[in-house]
């Protein structure tokens, strides 16, 4: 058991170590940044707007809920370019064999790579969401703390399930730019399940419902912690680790 | 030790692997020699943990590697053909990586992180960025890798490749080093290699062990003729006369052109292997007057044992990846040794030169 621990945490702390190496990691952050605090001033100054305008509006929690709303795009964007390289790398550097050779199993591996990169994704959020401290901290009225944390919940649960798929997909594709685009297909469907199920109509639109990434990441971010919400997205993450597991075990054999 | 018996691989309808099995104990070099493609490196990979074999058995340390995979991983440092290296991170910093991965403590690893750099003769790149390192330096921290958590057994796939002569030199030495305590494995297909390095042999082609022995036991395997190369000054004639005369002498060639204006001529001398005829030779070749400037015995090569071994093996219309027609015999031959055209065969001298030199 400890020799697992110890296994997870060098993993961890090689990738950790290797994305603060690499510039890539440094631009992905810059454009994060950037657009993340441009989201939440923009929807600050819309609902400012639209207050002008007559409307009885609470601005600082309705520009909080947009904000954690337009985020599902910005997680969806960013992170398959976090979760690309992660095997892809490994195979291009034939460093699976060494993996493959070491006192270690291929959970281990993926649960190290998926924490890292997770961590990475913490380190990004954390700038935003000082940004948003300083600006809601002396709203008036003061705003609703549980929507702010469920609604980060949220996004840290989907950061980690696109990431999860990302890295299994990266386990499948033998280079990132091949990873990438497959990952932004696989959460591009799992996003729009929910307009097949309306085509087909029940039992399949509320089954699709259910499975969409979307319906429970919104359901977050209005400060609504639902167990089904959290179930799923815990699903999808070791779903995501279990197939990661699974290819390179199968893969294995295949590639070399 | 590793022990493997019976292994066969098959990859769909290819046969990589048929029926392998040899040994090696501990404080012994087995070489896996044999042409690319011969199974080389399945059987390594399978020794490994990293493919299952689809039947047999191999067991390292007394662990089988199917059965119990994590405790063979634990015993084994493994470099494959191309060395598993993280190119944005310090020689150091790899090898901390690699004994974290491999079960070192804390309290242990910085030690054997220092000791392996030492082995490799690394300490002057390890702060260096492995991207930054020439091939020869990648293969060394590759050989670190295997070695930073002390193994029991270590498995080398071509760990010479690629280096310079004076890396190679340092390699070979190092393996021996290894060896003193440890069961070491190593494939090549260049043969001294496993004349210099390696105590047993075993050589493989077409998924088939040929030949599994001590080196020295494979030569010996071969003793239809022994030979001897003589560089003399004096008359043909006389010197022909004199071998003549010497009952156990078969046949001899001379290797320096007709023209007897060169004083000094070379001749190679055929005998029976049971005689031993060095001394006889010598003496009665200086009493007859002539001047031997150098005598040597030449062992059977093992580069004709390996080309017979591999040769005798081939399906007719299979690509051959040595010629074999250069497997000729020393006596009619016109080269002291057969010499494949494979350019990574150019540097095989035949090292088997013998060990009664005499130079009066």
């Amino acid at each position: 058991m400890i020799l697992i621990l110890n296994n997870i945490v060098a993993i961890f702390r090689k990738e950790l170590q290797g994305y603060f190496k690499s510039s890539l990691a440094y631009i992905i952050a810059g454009v994060f940044w950037l657009l993340a605090c441009s989201l939440f001033v923009s929807e600050i100054q819309l609902w400012t707007a639209q207050k002008a305008s007559g409307q009885m509006i609470d601005v600082p929690q309705e520009s909080l809920k947009s904000f954690l709303a337009g985020m599902w795009w910005l997680v969806m964007l960013i992170m398959p370019s976090l979760s690309m390289g992660l095997y892809a790398e490994e195979r291009r550097h034939r460093t699976l064999e060494l993996l493959a050779t070491s006192p270690i199993t291929n959970w281990a591996v993926a649960l190290g790579k998926l924490l890292a990169v997770w961590t990475l994704f913490f380190t990004l959020m954390v700038p935003v969401a000082v940004f948003e401290v300083l600006f809601l901290s002396r709203a008036q009225p003061p705003i609703t703390v549980g929507i702010f944390w469920v609604g980060h919940l949220g996004i840290f649960l989907l950061a980690a399930a696109i990431l999860s798929l990302g890295l299994f997909v990266s386990s499948l594709a033998d280079n990132s730019i091949l990873a990438i685009i497959l990952t932004y297909a696989l959460i591009l469907v799992l996003s729009l399940l929910f307009l097949l199920g309306e085509r087909w109509g029940e039992p399949w639109a509320a089954i699709f419902e259910q499975l969409s990434l979307v319906k429970h990441y919104v359901t977050l971010t209005q400060g609504v912690l639902d167990a089904s919400s959290v179930i799923l997205f815990v699903s999808y993450i070791v779903l995501g680790l279990f197939l990661t597991a699974q290819s390179i075990d199968l893969f294995r054999f295949q590639r070399h | 030790m590793i022990e493997v018996e019976h292994l066969s691989k098959v990859y769909g309808s290819t046969t990589a692997l048929q029926d392998v099995t040899f040994e090696a104990k501990p404080g012994e070099i087995l070489g896996l020699l044999g042409p690319n493609g011969a199974g080389k490196t399945t059987t390594m990979r399978i020794l490994a943990g990293y493919l299952p074999a689809t039947k047999g058995t191999a067991r390292i340390a007394g662990y089988e590697v199917h059965e119990q995979p994590m405790a063979v991983r634990q015993r084994i440092g493994y470099l494959p053909e191309v060395p598993p290296l993280y190119p944005n991170m310090t020689v150091e910093g790899f090898l901390h990586f690699v004994g974290r991965l491999k079960g070192l403590s804390a309290g242990d690893r910085p030690q054997q992180v220092q000791w392996a750099i030492a082995q490799c003769n690394l300490i002057e790149k390890q702060k260096t960025l492995i991207h930054k390192l020439s091939k020869g330096f990648r293969q060394r921290v590759g050989i670190a890798q295997a070695i930073v958590h002390n193994p029991p057994t270590i498995i080398l796939d071509e760990p010479t490749t690629g280096l310079d002569p004076r890396q190679i030199i340092d390699v070979r030495n190092l393996i021996k080093t290894l060896a003193e305590d440890k069961t070491v494995i190593l494939s090549t297909h260049i043969l001294p290699e496993v004349n210099m390095t390696c105590h047993r042999v075993a050589i493989i082609n077409y998924g088939k062990v040929v030949a599994t022995s001590p080196l020295a036991d494979l030569k010996a395997q071969q003793p239809d003729q022994l030979n001897y190369e003589l560089d003399l000054q004096g008359s043909r004639e006389v010197i022909e006369k004199e071998l003549k005369n010497i009952s156990g002498v078969l046949t001899w060639k001379w290797l320096s052109p007709q023209e007897q204006t060169q004083p000094r001529q070379k001749v190679r001398v055929t005998c029976h292997p049971d005689a031993a005829l060095g001394q006889q030779l010598a003496h009665d070749l200086v009493y007859a007057g002539i001047e031997l400037h150098e005598m040597r015995r030449l062992g059977t090569s093992l580069e004709e044992i390996y080309l017979e071994l591999t040769t005798q093996e081939l399906p007719p219309q299979s690509e051959v990846e040595v010629d074999p027609t250069q497997s000729s015999d020393l006596v009619t031959s016109s080269t002291p040794t057969a010499e494949p055209q494979d350019p990574e065969w150019v540097n095989s001298t035949p090292a088997d030169r013998g060990d009664d030199e005499v130079d009066p």
